[in-house]
């Protein structure tokens, strides 16, 4: 490397000398050898050097392209030349001073998380002994020293109190009101409730909540606003997320340690990337997608062709690239305000809401929620699709599409005994969507058709669920009477809300209709059911209970009442006794007297 | 377009093909069983393991090169057929079923290769497939129009029965070697380009950064 830089100094002494053909020749000797990137970046714009001093004339050429010799030796000052593109450093310098930094970086992080962490627990500490009355002696020590940082905390909260009416009442910042759609407020409201902690009080989260509204999205996610948290009382209003970022950017790091150099490289490519989206932010929402992509292009082709990495290896990375791009870049780039992607979330979500009356039979869904294991399936599928808004990284939006899908094969296996074809699956997956009227439905699909690595989204499986997707919420955006079998005249009447078609059935298969349409209500049928019942049969037990007890009290006393009877029939005499033992022993008198002990002396 | 440049990477490096095929129909022409029988080997079996038959892959190895076929089953009701291009794009075969019995679907097949050819031109390999020829005697579409037709639209025709286990891999090993084709004489058509394309983005992500640098010092490594 050493050499190469010598050499591209030698280029530029040789292109002093004005010799143009023998310095591009050496230019594009070195790109032959060489094709790295850092390299080619200096000789382009050495490049264009040459071609405007072209152009340009032979004074102000000269003024621009005088070097000092000292200029291009190494700044710290070891006789070597140094490189612009390392801050004029050789490369023996540049790549201690890089290691030192990224090792800075690497700890700064650690401590973050860490300080995070113990936050979190002192909260949580200083929550629970707060409410104890009288903290037991051994733990007051402990109590004292949580008490104290709740103190702090508080006065954190106080100070950033302030600095939030500061931000909102000063005319200079960048923080002016912007005209905020009363949907996207009260959705920023609940996203803000999400995020913050509970112990918070009520004028504190309107405050957060009024900050949340008119700070720019982006400084809520820039990755220049972490690296202020390690300074500043971390604000709770980006905590989660931000430990959600600190954990996959500590993930990514990790991951990238098996690597060694082609990880350097990926993570210095990826954070500079992310820094370099950071002034992108006025671009339309394509433009964004489009320098996402070439960012995943230009990296997979690198690992491919300059690290000769397996084609797997290589989709492993670009995963845990994605991951940890997306997730800085999500509040950016998800739902733009550039886009009408809001628009037409709010339109499908009220198209969906208007179609509520669709059935199972309308659409001809395989499906048989009276089984109980259907039934489960079709609510884990909602629940599934529902999830998908919550994710960031679009894969694991894809994810969320799959699992739906699973659950939606095991309901068609179910209730058919055979394995789902796509001729059952996609009215399975619109009756799903339309079900659980997913929010953000446009958004979520526009962001993964944006921000998705390529090769997962086009060709595997993953990919195949996701078009479904969007076949489904393509036919229920143009849905009409004859995709659904019915007359105009009929699906007017359902669209507009004058009749249902459940009503039109005869009344003795309303309760059947309307538990088809909502297990949970069957289920509270059911239950109820068996609850009349159990009271029924708790009734008779009781009744049967108390007719024992008034027996058995009758028996008792019919029992007593029979002992009296019969002793008084047959009352006890005990008649006296006729003689004493002795009486018939007559000649007693006659006996001699018994024999008595003697001594005899001898 | 992006998948397209992907796939053509993912050949020059590991010398590994990924194709999307599509199958399209009408329903109940046998398109799942056809897929289940080339995928799983089974036709109406009671112990099918699988979950599903809308999304399936093969690995082949023809000719020492790997090939990952992915197989999109497609819904074939009438009412889901304008959703047929999000189906289809970036897709680099198309399997066209027909049931041999039924000439209403070979209508529908006609309509298919129209759409197909107006949306994606001549890069997309059609199979047009007349399945269930156990039926012979039931037969409702003849051989020679059918045959004749697929000519005439630049298609290979095939007959097939997933009951019998008949033309099923010809067909797909023919598809195989066609897109295979295809892929090779794009690469070629590239030729160099494939390099140039890569440098010249390169180029233009150089420029990218330019305006904010403006030196000549400037160069992504900066800002690490």
């Amino acid at each position: 490397m050493a050499m190469l830089t010598t050499l591209v100094c030698f280029a530029r002494v040789v292109c002093l000398c004005r010799a143009h053909y023998v310095t591009r020749l050496l230019l594009s000797w070195c790109m032959n050898c060489r094709p790295d990137v850092q390299i080619q970046i200096t000789m382009t714009n050495m490049f264009l050097y040459l071609d405007k001093r072209d152009t340009m004339s032979q004074r102000s050429e000269r003024r621009g392209i005088h070097v000092d010799q000292s200029e291009l030796l190494c700044k710290k000052g070891c006789g070597y030349y140094g490189n612009a593109a390392w801050q004029g450093l050789c490369s023996k310098c540049w790549r201690e001073e890089y290691q030192r930094a990224r090792q800075r970086q690497i700890q700064e992080d650690w401590a973050l998380a860490e300080k995070l962490q113990r936050e979190e627990e002192a909260a949580y500490v200083s929550s629970h002994s707060s409410s104890q009355t009288q903290p037991p002696q051994s733990h007051s020590q402990q109590s004292l020293a949580t008490f104290s940082k709740f103190e702090e905390k508080k006065t954190n909260e106080k100070t950033r109190k302030v600095t939030t009416v500061k931000k909102f009442f000063s005319p200079s910042s960048r923080t002016a009101p912007k005209k905020v759609p009363p949907e996207k407020e009260s959705e920023k409201q609940e996203k803000e409730e999400k995020l913050q902690g509970r112990r918070e009080s009520h004028g504190e989260n309107l405050l957060r909540d009024l900050k949340g509204i008119f700070t720019q999205p982006w400084e809520m996610a820039s990755p220049t606003e972490e690296s202020h948290e390690g300074k500043a009382p971390s604000p709770s209003i980006t905590r989660q997320s931000s430990i959600e970022t600190d954990r996959v950017s500590r993930d990514f790091v990790e991951f990238l340690k098996t690597l060694q150099k082609p990880g350097r490289e990926v993570h210095k490519q990826s954070r500079g990337f992310i820094e370099s989206m950071g002034n992108k932010k006025d671009l339309s929402a394509e433009e964004l997608s489009e320098c996402v992509q070439d960012f995943y292009q230009g990296m997979s082709d690198r690992l491919l062709n300059h690290f000769k990495g397996s084609s797997e290896k290589v989709d492993r990375v670009m995963d845990q690239v994605e991951k940890y791009i997306m997730t800085r870049l999500y509040k950016s780039v998800f739902c733009p305000e550039t886009s009408d992607d809001e628009k037409k979330d709010l339109a499908t979500q009220r198209r969906i809401r208007a179609l509520h009356w669709v059935t199972i039979q309308m659409l001809c869904v395989p499906v048989d929620e009276e089984i109980p294991e259907v039934s489960d399936s079709v609510v884990k599928a909602i629940t599934d699709i529902i999830e998908m808004d919550s994710k960031r990284v679009p894969r694991d939006k894809l994810a969320c599409i799959t699992s739906c899908s699973k659950h939606i094969f095991n309901t068609i296996r179910v209730t058919k005994n055979e394995p789902a074809s796509a001729d059952d699956f996609l009215p399975t997956l619109i009756y799903i969507v339309l079900k659980a009227n997913p929010p953000r439905l446009q958004s979520n699909i526009q962001y993964i058709t944006r921000f998705c690595n390529p090769s997962r989204l086009m060709t595997g499986e993953d990919g195949y669920y996701f078009t479904n997707l969007c076949c489904a919420v393509a036919f229920i955006e143009k849905l009409d009477a004859q995709s659904l079998n019915l007359s105009p005249e009929e699906f007017e009447r359902y669209m507009s809300g004058q009749a249902s078609p459940r009503r039109q059935d005869d009344p003795a298969a309303w309760p059947q209709s309307g538990s088809r349409v909502n297990p949970a209500l069957s289920q509270i049928h059911h239950n109820l059911k068996l609850l009349s019942n159990l009271e029924k049969r708790q009734q008779q037990v009781t009744e049967g209970a108390q007719n024992l007890q008034t027996e058995l009290a009758e028996w008792q006393d019919s029992v007593a009442r029979e002992v009296q009877e019969i002793l008084e029939r047959y009352p006890l005499e005990i008649k006296p006794r006729a003689s004493a033992i002795d009486a018939e022993n007559v000649e007693n008198d006659r006996l001699p007297p018994p024999l008595q002990p003697q001594v005899f002396a001898g | 377009m992006a998948a397209a440049e992907s796939l053509g990477m993912a050949a020059a490096g590991g010398k590994t093909y990924s194709f999307k095929v599509v199958l399209l129909g009408e329903g109940c022409v046998g398109k799942t069983s056809l897929v289940l029988r080339y995928c799983e080997n089974k036709f109406n079996d009671k112990h099918i393991t699988t979950l599903q038959a809308s999304f399936l892959t093969k690995k082949l190895n023809i000719t020492g090169k790997r090939v990952n076929l992915a197989i999109w089953d497609t819904a074939g009701q009438e009412r889901f057929h304008a959703l047929g291009p999000i189906y289809y794009r970036d897709s680099n075969g198309a399997i066209l079923v027909y049931d041999v019995t039924d000439e209403d679907s070979f209508q529908k097949v006609k309509n298919w290769v129209k759409e197909l050819r107006k949306m994606l031109g001549n890069e997309i390999c059609l199979c047009i497939v007349g399945n269930k020829i156990d039926l012979e005697k039931e037969r409702h579409v003849s051989v020679e129009e059918a045959e004749g037709y697929a000519e005439s639209v630049g298609a290979k025709h095939y007959h097939t029965s997933a009951k019998l286990n008949k033309g099923i891999e010809e067909l797909f090993l023919d598809l195989c070697k066609r897109m295979m084709e295809t892929a090779q004489a794009e690469e070629r058509s590239r030729g160099n380009g494939a390099s140039h394309t890569s440098t010249a983005r390169r180029g233009v992500q150089i420029v990218d950064d330019e305006p904010q640098t403006a030196m000549p010092a400037g160069g992504c490594c900066t800002s690490g």
